[in-house]
């Protein structure tokens, strides 16, 4: 009676066409003006330290894929947004090795083995990155690594500069220098102006959601300013927090990772708010110059109990049920 | 297909098809050489079976598969039983195909079985229960439900059809008289139409009063329009007929009118046939054509790994077999062409929380779909809302990661009664 083998499955018959490949695509996309001012900036080593980042993200993948025996899923290019996150979050400098150290940290042990895409509970690069910096803190001096460099900005490390010198410092860095990228620091997150183009076109394209970025900043600028407001002598301004150090790179790319971050909306004002509070918190009190790192695995760990404040379902505790 | 657009800041919308102001009449399909009828009822060959291959029927025949059966068919044509085969949708819920072999030579008097109608519901539960539209009567005459609200779909639930808006304005008197009826029929009072708001229309309806629905895809779902037109939110978990709300076709109280005008039960279905251009054709078959016949008759050619659907793109299923028939609750056949079929994935969740966005019910999928793949469908229901969801399809539309959400939520629906069935 039936000689034609059709595809049976279930509805919707319709996809509205979006992927984890288009996903990580437009990461990619949106993390290239900065990565390329980077490379501009810092040379061939930059070049280098960047595509031996992604590559072994990608490798470490490939081989947990197959140890385990599972699918290859690096065509849905999540370990290559992972690799190059990290590698502009590295400085120019970085030695070989730390970069592939790092990959593993980030890719196997920050994702794989949380069960791979989707259940990684904090920023696989996140991840790798914290873990590298109190292993070897000595590579992720920015002063040091960029001693051999001439350059025609200052060419000190904000945050750092601001840590140990006192807020006086940050007059050295005027906010526009900051945003054009005349700073020296992770090769991917010197270019304020490049990682916010490239994060309000992800937000446009509705791949980051806007309530986490925007929440993120205002932590910061309310948290900074009330420090600033309080003893200005003591504590930078808080536009100077905003364009330093990973704080865009953070806002924009890496607090609003999927997996890690909440989806309901008032949770995700709190989850970036806190985000804000918590690297202003590190920078003006605690011991590290620059706490976005940290701060943003803080809130990672906050996200599934935040998440929880959601919207009543529809036909929930009716009472004339 | 609708595709995400570039600039997605706001979410997708997907809006109902709106009934053209050209209306041409729909093709009728002629009586093909050979009718499969759909009765819900197993096979059990333990059982003395009343009707045998081989056997006459008549036109308008009740045909029962055993004595103790719960339902029936009316056969369409007067000839013979040709065989019988088994069918099972996408649950396992089998029942049975009778195959019947029109004798186009037999169409006096005798072969046909009158109908004397009565505004009885119990009469239309024991010999119209199958009519083009599938009026619920066994719901209507069940004791156990007591119905006090009925809600006429002139506004198509599924996008892309608009076989409802086309039966409710072209045969609108006819509806308005199949709506006295059944007022008569169930003494209920409140009646209502739904109509698209943007719905340019002359057809009268009477006394019968009119739902204007929104044009954005889900709101003429039976809880959206309940939610949204009758003030009542439906308790998850519940059916629209637990709450005395009952939804029918327009096209089923225009085949109740002309069963009462003519005296004898109807079988011309109106539906809509969209080919793998999307080109949108109308047609009336009789119940139990086979869609082949349908598709040799546009031209529709069915190649390997195409794809049948019946019903809409959003929630409609999707048949083995292209000889499946037109059934009472037809409204729209669409053929996908293999190339356009979009693929699922068996990749995890990534909690992008898009399904969260364009949810109309508030159920939080990312943690719900982490339960059922689980197999947790008790705490599913109970903390993540799996009994909620009005089953519209949209979180599976926006699936980044291509999870078949909406089918892992209709199994862990149907999971979760046998569940409960059995404790």
């Amino acid at each position: 009676m039936n000689n034609t083998k059709l595809i049976v499955s279930h509805a919707p018959f319709w996809h509205d066409g979006d992927s984890l490949f288009q996903l990580n695509l437009n990461y990619l996309i949106a993390l290239l003006p900065a990565a390329l001012f980077g490379i501009l900036q810092f040379g061939a080593t930059a070049l280098g330290v960047l595509t031996l980042s992604v590559a072994f993200a990608m490798l470490w993948e490939t081989i947990m894929n197959l140890v385990s025996r599972q699918d290859m899923t690096i065509g849905n290019l999540e370990s290559a947004v992972i690799g190059l996150l990290f590698g502009m979050m590295l400085p120019a400098t970085a030695p070989w090795w730390i970069v592939v150290i790092g990959t593993f940290v980030c890719v196997v042990i920050g994702k794989y083995i949380f069960g791979g895409t989707g259940g990684n509970p904090f920023h696989p690069t996140l991840v790798g990155m914290a873990i590298l910096m109190m292993s070897w803190p000595v590579y992720f001096d920015f002063d040091a690594a960029y001693v051999s460099y001439e350059f025609d900005f200052t060419a000190l490390a904000p945050l750092a500069a601001v840590k140990f010198q006192g807020a006086g410092a940050a007059e050295l860095f005027p906010v526009g220098g900051l945003l054009a990228g005349q700073e020296v620091g992770a090769i991917g997150a010197v270019f304020g102006l490049g990682l916010i183009i490239g994060g309000v076109y992800l937000i446009l394209r509705g791949y980051t959601r806007w309530e986490i970025v925007v929440s993120f900043l205002a932590g910061i600028i309310i948290t900074g300013g009330l420090f600033s407001l309080t003893n200005p002598d003591a504590y930078p301004s808080p536009l100077f927090h905003l364009f330093s150090g990973y704080t865009l790179l953070g806002a924009f790319f890496l607090a609003t990772e999927n997996s890690s971050s909440p989806v309901n909306r008032i949770p995700m004002l709190i989850y970036g708010f806190l985000g804000g509070f918590m690297i202003i918190l590190m920078r003006n009190i605690g011991a590290y110059a620059d706490g976005t790192v940290l701060a943003i695995l803080l809130i990672n760990l906050v996200n599934p109990l935040i998440d929880n404040i959601r919207p009543k379902a529809l036909g929930k505790g009716v009472t004339n049920a | 297909m609708i595709k995400r657009s570039f600039f997605a800041l706001s979410k997708p919308k997907l809006t109902y098809d709106l009934l053209g102001s050209d209306q041409k009449a729909p093709e009728a399909i002629p009586v093909p050489g050979s009718l499969t009828l759909l009765l819900p009822e197993t096979i059990d060959s333990t059982k003395q079976a009343l009707i045998t291959q081989g056997d006459a029927v008549k036109k308008g025949e009740k045909l029962k598969l055993y004595e103790d059966g719960t339902d029936y068919v009316l056969s369409p044509v007067a000839g013979t039983i040709r065989g019988f085969d088994s069918y099972s949708d996408d649950f396992g819920n089998t029942a049975t195909y009778i195959l019947i072999k029109p004798d186009p030579s037999k169409t006096g008097e005798e072969d046909t079985v009158g109908l004397e109608p009565e505004e009885d519901l119990d009469f239309a539960n024991a010999n119209l229960r199958h009519l083009p539209g599938a009026l619920p009567f066994a719901t209507l005459a069940d004791e156990n439900t007591s119905i006090n609200t009925v809600i006429i779909a002139g506004a198509d639930t599924d996008v892309l059809s608009d076989t409802c808006q086309f039966v409710c304005t072209a045969y609108a008197d006819e509806m308005v008289e199949g709506t006295r009826i059944l007022k008569r029929m169930t003494q209920v009072s409140r009646i209502f139409l739904t109509l698209p708001e943007k719905l340019q229309t002359q057809a009268n309806f009477g006394s019968v009063q009119i739902l204007k629905t929104d044009e954005t895809y889900p709101s003429t779902l039976p809880a959206m329009i309940m939610k949204d037109h009758l003030g009542t939110e439906l308790p998850a978990g519940k059916t629209p007929e637990d709450m005395g709300v009952c939804f029918i076709r327009a096209e089923a109280l225009v085949s109740l009118a002309r069963v009462f005008k003519t005296k004898a039960p109807v079988f011309e279905k109106v539906v809509t046939l969209i080919d793998k251009g999307g080109n949108k054709q109308r047609l009336t078959a009789t119940l139990g054509t086979p869609l082949s016949k349908i598709f040799a008759r546009f031209n529709v050619h069915i190649n390997d790994s195409d794809r049948i659907i019946i019903g809409g793109p959003m929630r409609g299923f999707a048949t083995y077999t292209p000889h499946h028939p037109v059934v009472p609750d037809m409204d729209m056949i669409i053929v996908q062409d293999r190339d356009t079929v979009t693929e699922l994935s068996n990749t995890p969740c990534v909690n992008c929380g898009e399904c969260i966005r364009i949810c109309p019910a508030n159920i939080p999928v990312n943690l719900l779909v982490r339960f059922l793949e689980a197999d947790e469908y008790e705490e599913a229901a109970d903390k993540y809302d799996l009994q909620s969801c009005i089953e519209c399809g949209l979180c599976a539309f926006v699936c980044k990661a291509r999870i078949p959400l909406y089918q892992y939520i209709r199994l862990g629906k149907h999971e979760l009664l046998a569940l409960r069935a059995d404790a």
